[in-house]
């Protein structure tokens, strides 16, 4: 019913797009007056005026009206056992599936709830109606005294474009509090101290257990079930294997790219590179697991060394493929953006290209490379699926790359999956794990932003 | 002038150049004296950049130049295939129209050239490369005290002057100039003017400007270009005082371009 309701609001601010047009043209035609905006200003402004306050109207009496009638309801059963079995007991009537046991006090409040319903269905119509005439007859008589439309258009249109930036801040800030109040319960139960110094991960040992109830003997148990330093310690040691793997490769094809290669070549090979960062991580993840890690098993033992088939060499090596593109990419930029004039300079004393290269254009575009790689390392820090397929599970604290290992998003990703009690320590300890890569990736992020501003600064 | 007096350092015969389809040079022929300043005027566009491009092989780095026909330095071949760019552009330094200062410090600005071609490893070496080069172009004395400071912190006229001493610091024999006074303000513009005078005892200098009063202060010798033809050469005195050609008494006097 709102949705039909919400096209009807669009189709008359359409309409009244057309007629507002109309209507300044007609000014211009038969009364000869020069207008303060062009007529499709005066389309915009009276389709805003009839369609915004209305679809406001609409979105907040959606948002409200549930609540509403249920307090309605259940202030008049103040005797209910339990209120919320009882209100969705009448919903349930009221759409026909209830089933169980049908007392009086269902029935009533069933025909309470269809009659408010209907109050509240024409009530809001009513006012949908009165709002999209008042406005549109207020924006209408506007346009007829000739108002700067164009300064009101865009005036509103600043509005709109504020309140979706707001949007998007309000939901950052939601999400880092709901990770902060969640975080905060863990650490009221687990110490700060043992989390982030403890050397041994198990969480299973807190399944189902209350963090209210546990007692200081049960503490002492858990105290080092929760060390984050082997999920830390394996984050870094993919992330560096990764690494390993990206920067170089990225880094000569991000010079080949801008230096070497000709247009041509330049036009096709970059977007083919480009792909690469296109490829769904779970289509590397599956790829590092099923391929790449039984192959380095094989090749392990051939050599006679023990090569865990879950390895943390193959999600480093694939994850590092997987990076390849942002570096190139970002740094074949960087290099193009280099001016033409340092490279003259160069070559006008005798260097060749590949001097050029080594000496003038990489120290330049140095910055900006840095920025490349910092911004791939949050990247690689971040990343899950891969090393959930094929770097195991196992929170082994070890610098073998022939083993498995874990990292911290995997080890959420084990936390949360399957059903959850929200009070369990182990639960909680999501929150925390991230909340902690939350403050290590913004951390990087912002060296990373810093360092390509300052090279910004550098060629103004 | 007494033109027959000096010896011939450059000479091109019927150079041409394109750039794809287009040509931008048509049959230059022109020679250029030793230990002298040549300027070339022309409308913009006119190629005259191009044409000291060709000198030190700069057009090389542009994927879709051609050029053909000849320029000799010393009787010597440039266009040749056997000719190593590298031994070229150590003996013809050129300076650009905006003052491209590497983002080094000034020292190393200057050291960058010699230490390409391997010359001054010592350090005592390098620092008098740094020190003749920076006092040929006049800079020494401002920037003495801050060697280690960027380049490009450098004002407008001091950047352009430390492009001047870094083309020095290889020991040219011939120094291109494409409109080297453009982007500077009167008082650099006479700085620089200065040096150049300065400099003509021991390097050979093309310079190419849209300033007609730049060249009759510094040139011996002006080459005249307009559309990728060379119109007139003669020494500067004739061509600003008597030109031969009704289109070079028209462009100097301002009648167009």
């Amino acid at each position: 019913m709102n949705l039909l309701i919400f096209a009807l609001i669009i189709l008359f601010g359409l309409s009244s797009y057309y007629f507002g047009r109309s209507e300044a043209r007609k000014l211009i035609t038969t009364n000869k007056i020069k207008l303060n905006a062009l007529p499709s200003y005066y389309g915009y402004y009276l389709g805003i005026w009839c369609g915004l306050p209305a679809l406001i109207i609409l979105s907040l009496w959606s948002l409200f009206e549930p609540t509403i009638i249920k307090m309605v309801i259940l202030s008049n059963f103040s005797n209910v056992e339990s209120k919320d079995l009882f209100y969705e007991q009448t919903l349930s009537f009221f759409n026909g599936n209830f089933t169980g046991e049908l007392t009086n006090n269902i029935k009533i409040a069933s025909e309470k709830y269809s009659s408010l319903n209907a109050i509240a269905y024409n009530s809001k119509i009513a006012l949908l109606a009165s709002a999209v005439i008042f406005s549109t007859s207020y924006a209408y008589k506007k346009v007829k005294s000739n108002n700067r439309a164009r300064d009101d258009v865009e005036l509103i249109l600043k509005g709109l474009l504020f309140v979706s930036s707001l949007v998007a801040i309000l939901t950052t800030i939601g999400i880092i509090v709901s990770l902060l109040f969640e975080s905060i319960k863990f650490f009221s139960t687990i110490n700060l101290f043992d989390f982030i110094f403890g050397t041994s991960w198990s969480p299973q040992r807190a399944f189902v257990r209350d963090a209210s109830t546990i007692t200081p003997e049960e503490y002492l148990e858990l105290k080092d079930a929760f060390g984050s330093v082997p999920l830390f310690a394996g984050t870094a040691f993919i992330a560096l294997i990764a690494m390993c793997v990206a920067v170089p490769i990225g880094l000569f094809s991000g010079i080949y790219l801008a230096e070497y290669a000709s247009t041509k070549v330049r036009k096709y090979s970059k977007p083919i590179i480009e792909i690469l960062a296109g490829i769904p991580t779970v289509v590397y993840g599956f790829f590092a697991a099923l391929t790449v890690g039984p192959f380095f098993r094989t090749v392990g033992e051939s050599l006679g060394l023990t090569v865990s088939s879950e390895s943390a060499l193959a999600a480093g090596l694939i994850m590092g493929v997987m990076i390849i593109p942002y570096i190139s990419s970002l740094s074949d930029d960087v290099i193009n953006s280099v001016p033409q004039s340092l490279r003259d300079g160069s070559y006008a004393v005798g260097a060749t290209k590949s001097e050029t290269i080594k000496k003038v254009i990489i120290p330049a575009a140095l910055p900006g490379i840095i920025g490349s790689i910092l911004l791939a390392v949050s990247r690689a820090i971040g990343e899950t699926m891969i090393v959930v397929m094929a770097a195991g599970l196992a929170a082994n604290l070890t610098i073998n790359p022939l083993e498995s290992t874990t990292t911290i998003t995997t080890q959420i990703v084990m936390i949360l999956v399957g059903d959850q009690e929200f009070d369990s320590p182990k639960t909680q300890a999501a929150f925390a794990l991230g909340l902690t890569l939350f403050i290590a990736t913004l951390f990087l992020n912002y060296i990373a932003l810093r360092v390509v501003k300052k090279y910004r600064e550098k060629y103004d | 002038m007494e033109l027959n007096n000096s010896k011939i350092k450059i000479k091109s015969k019927n150079l041409n150049v394109y750039y794809g389809n287009k040509q931008a040079l048509h049959n230059i022929n022109l020679e250029i004296n030793n230990k002298e300043v040549t300027a070339l005027i022309g409308p913009s566009g006119c190629g005259k950049s191009t044409f000291i491009r060709c000198i030190n092989r700069m057009n090389d780095t542009i994927d879709i130049c051609k050029v053909d026909g000849s320029i000799e330095i010393d009787g010597k071949e440039v266009n040749d295939k056997n000719v190593d760019v590298v031994t070229l552009r150590e003996k013809i330094g050129m300076v650009f129209q905006k003052p491209n200062p590497f983002p080094k410090s000034i020292y190393d600005n200057i050291a960058y050239g010699p230490t390409i071609h391997g010359i001054g490893e010592k350090k005592d070496e390098m620092d008098k490369i740094v020190e003749t080069s920076l006092k040929k172009a006049a800079l020494w004395d401002e920037v003495k005290d801050r060697l280690n400071e960027p380049g490009t912190g450098l004002s407008g006229g001091q950047q352009q002057r430390l492009c001047i001493a870094r083309a020095l610091s290889v020991n040219p024999e011939v120094i291109l100039m494409d409109e080297p006074c453009s982007s500077l303000d009167p008082i650099a513009t006479a700085k620089i003017e200065e040096l150049i005078d300065d400099l003509k005892k021991s390097y050979t200098i093309v310079i190419v400007t849209h300033s007609m009063a730049q060249a009759v202060r510094v040139s011996q010798k002006t080459g005249f270009f307009h559309l990728g033809k060379i119109i007139e050469v003669d020494t500067t005195e004739k061509i600003f005082k008597n030109p031969a050609n009704k289109m070079t008494q028209d462009y100097i006097t301002g009648r167009f371009g």
